[in-house]
């Protein structure tokens, strides 16, 4: 385990930083999106698997994500940075009142309650067609400058590496927010939310602070989504994505930092190669993850660990 | 507004709740005994709607489909319930939210696998068709018996849970489970069964809606996330919250509907929004 501790993360970085050259426009494209994943479903375990929140409407703030950095990019024709941090804005805006709300419940009644706004977002994303195109949803985003003048980024290599730079990035913070004091309280919480206000301490404001970063993490890979694919649409927002994301995070490894990365990768790569075969693959994901939710619970990581302290 | 109007949305409204009720109850009792939120309970009320479609194409027969199609989805989810949700009840809850959105999956593309994608109407049954006139409002038959449906349901489920010894067993398994099992209860057959009848309830729901809404693919999803807001309103676990949460949401969607047509679905959010403000547990719900 040791020397794979060690030198694991510097072979992960080489080989995300080479593979560019050394794949096809479509395998590169499928590599890009699997980042987006990898960021949004890591964005997902910093509430789920550290705090204990289960939220099942992740996608809103993935969305509203998209549709921040869409509208940003089409009407104003900002630098793609700009337009990133947009996106994580009205991610984080919009999820502070639901997480003031939501948090007064826990468990279960959270899950259901963030489902609930997510149903209302995505209502009113299909529903306000001044602002959002309704179902069709907003076409022709482009890829603009990573500064007024600056480089393009319509190259397929360029963005890539931007959304790279992007994930590392929220990689970094979020393993530095785990375990900094604010991150040690928040798994306080998830062991024992009574206790951890008996101390004297008020988990509610902590969890909200904590909804709103996941939330603004979640809203950064829908902006990298939107220009990505050129698009933003309601699909976005939909409780299945919100449940797929919920997948990858628990077939990864739920509460590991490297964990939502896996999932992503394995749930992206199995739905790939059973859609080449079958228009039903959500059959067969479906009972994958069925599988795996009873044999396998620490998911992926924990199995490996298990294996390796053995 | 004339006195036609008014009683036409109070009667939609009651025929909204009605169905609402159907899911919802089910939904509500599952997670009072098993301590399961079932995510796939939507999807039990949509393979009911299909299964109706089938047995009225085949036999002809309304009545028929409103026995089998149930009975049919509650062996099903007795099966599944045997064979998936039993081995993890001592994991956190969330796992078990997450195995029945796996579960519910899998059932969701089975039925576009067996049914095709397009929506498939049904007819109402014989007697039921046509409106009649009351206080001057044309109202449609088989609204009607909907609403009777949805009363009848909600008075037997609860004579048979507070009256019989079945429904006494039931109430103490969800009541303390361990206790139960001590004294001499199978606990383990009491929550096959209840998750069983829960499923045929939500399928009972399912066929009634169909003539309305025809079969559709989505259909789960969509009266699931309603459910989830009437027993967040009522509380869970409660049959009583239960009705009493069908009876706001139905009310909130159709009114609302009416008035503000596109902001229907916010109303429902915004009720919710207000009790769990004042009532974190539910309006009939016990504080955990």
């Amino acid at each position: 385990m040791a020397p794979l501790r060690r030198w694991g993360p510097v072979a992960t970085l080489v080989v995300l930083a080479v593979l560019p050259w050394g794949l096809a426009r479509h395998q590169l494209s499928l590599l890009t999106d699997l980042l987006i994943f990898s960021l949004f479903a890591l964005s997902l375990d910093l509430i789920m698997g550290y705090t204990g929140m289960v939220s099942f409407g992740h996608a809103a703030y993935f969305g509203l994500g998209a549709y921040g950095s869409a509208l940003l990019l089409i009407h104003f024709e900002v630098p793609i940075p700009i337009a990133l941090l947009g996106g994580a804005l009205v991610a984080g805006l919009v999820a502070w009142p639901v997480g003031y709300i939501s948090t007064r419940a826990t468990g279960i009644y959270f899950a259901m309650l963030t489902l609930a706004f997510a149903q209302l977002l995505y209502t009113l994303a299909y529903k306000w067609r001044a602002l959002t195109g309704g179902s069709d949803g907003i076409a022709g985003v482009p890829k603009t400058a990573l500064w007024w003048g600056g480089p393009s980024l319509v190259e397929p290599r360029a963005f890539y590496f931007l959304i790279l730079v992007s994930f590392l990035v929220a990689f970094v913070l979020c393993r530095a927010l785990v375990r900094s004091p604010f991150g040690r309280a928040l798994q306080a919480i998830r062991e024992n939310e009574r206790k951890f206000a008996t101390l004297g301490q008020d988990p509610r404001r902590l969890k909200v602070i904590v909804f709103v970063i996941a939330a603004a993490l979640a809203g950064l890979a829908g902006a990298l989504s939107a220009p990505f694919r050129g698009f933003a649409s309601p699909e976005a927002m939909f409780w299945l994505l919100s449940g797929q994301a919920l997948m990858m995070v628990i077939i990864g490894g739920i509460g590991t930092l490297v964990g939502p990365a896996i999932g992503a990768m394995v749930f992206v790569l199995v739905q790939e190669v059973l859609s080449s075969y079958t228009e039903h693959w959500m059959l067969f994901t479906g009972a994958i993850f069925v599988l795996m939710v009873i044999f396998l619970p620490g998911g992926i990581v924990g199995a490996a660990r298990r294996r390796f302290a053995a | 507004m004339s006195l036609a109007l008014v009683v036409d949305l109070i009667l939609n409204a009651i025929a909204q709740s009605a169905l609402l009720f159907l899911v919802a109850v089910g939904l509500s009792l599952v997670f009072g005994v098993l301590r399961v939120m079932n995510f796939a309970h939507g999807v039990f009320y949509m393979l009911g709607a299909y299964l109706g479609f089938t047995v009225v194409a085949r036999s002809g027969s309304f009545w028929l489909s409103l026995v089998l199609a149930p009975v049919a989805t509650g062996l099903l989810g007795g099966l599944l319930e045997r064979t998936t949700l039993r081995y993890i009840y001592r994991r956190p809850p969330i796992y078990q939210l997450l195995l029945t959105f796996g579960l519910a999956l899998v059932l969701e593309e089975l039925v576009r696998v067996f049914w095709g994608p397009s929506a498939l109407p049904v007819d109402p049954p014989a007697g039921l068709e046509g409106a009649v006139t009351i206080l001057g409002a044309v109202y449609p038959r088989y609204r009607l018996f909907l609403v009777v449906l949805g009363m009848v349901t909600g008075v037997a489920l609860w004579l048979f849970l507070q009256r019989t010894r079945a429904g006494l067993v039931i109430r103490a398994a969800a009541q303390n489970d361990e206790m139960a099992a001590c004294l001499g209860t199978d606990v383990a057959r009491v929550r096959t069964g209840v998750f069983a009848a829960a499923c045929a309830l939500a399928a009972v729901g399912g066929v009634a809606a169909a003539p309305m809404t025809t079969a559709y693919l989505g259909m789960g999803i969509g009266v699931i996330v309603d459910a989830f807001v009437v027993v967040v309103i009522g509380g869970l676990g409660s049959i009583v919250g239960s009705m009493a949460g069908s009876l706001i949401v139905g009310t909130a969607q159709t009114w609302g509907g009416f008035y503000f047509s596109e902001a229907a679905m916010a109303i429902m959010y915004l009720v919710m929004g207000l009790v769990l403000i004042f009532r974190p547990w539910g309006l009939f719900g016990e504080e955990e």
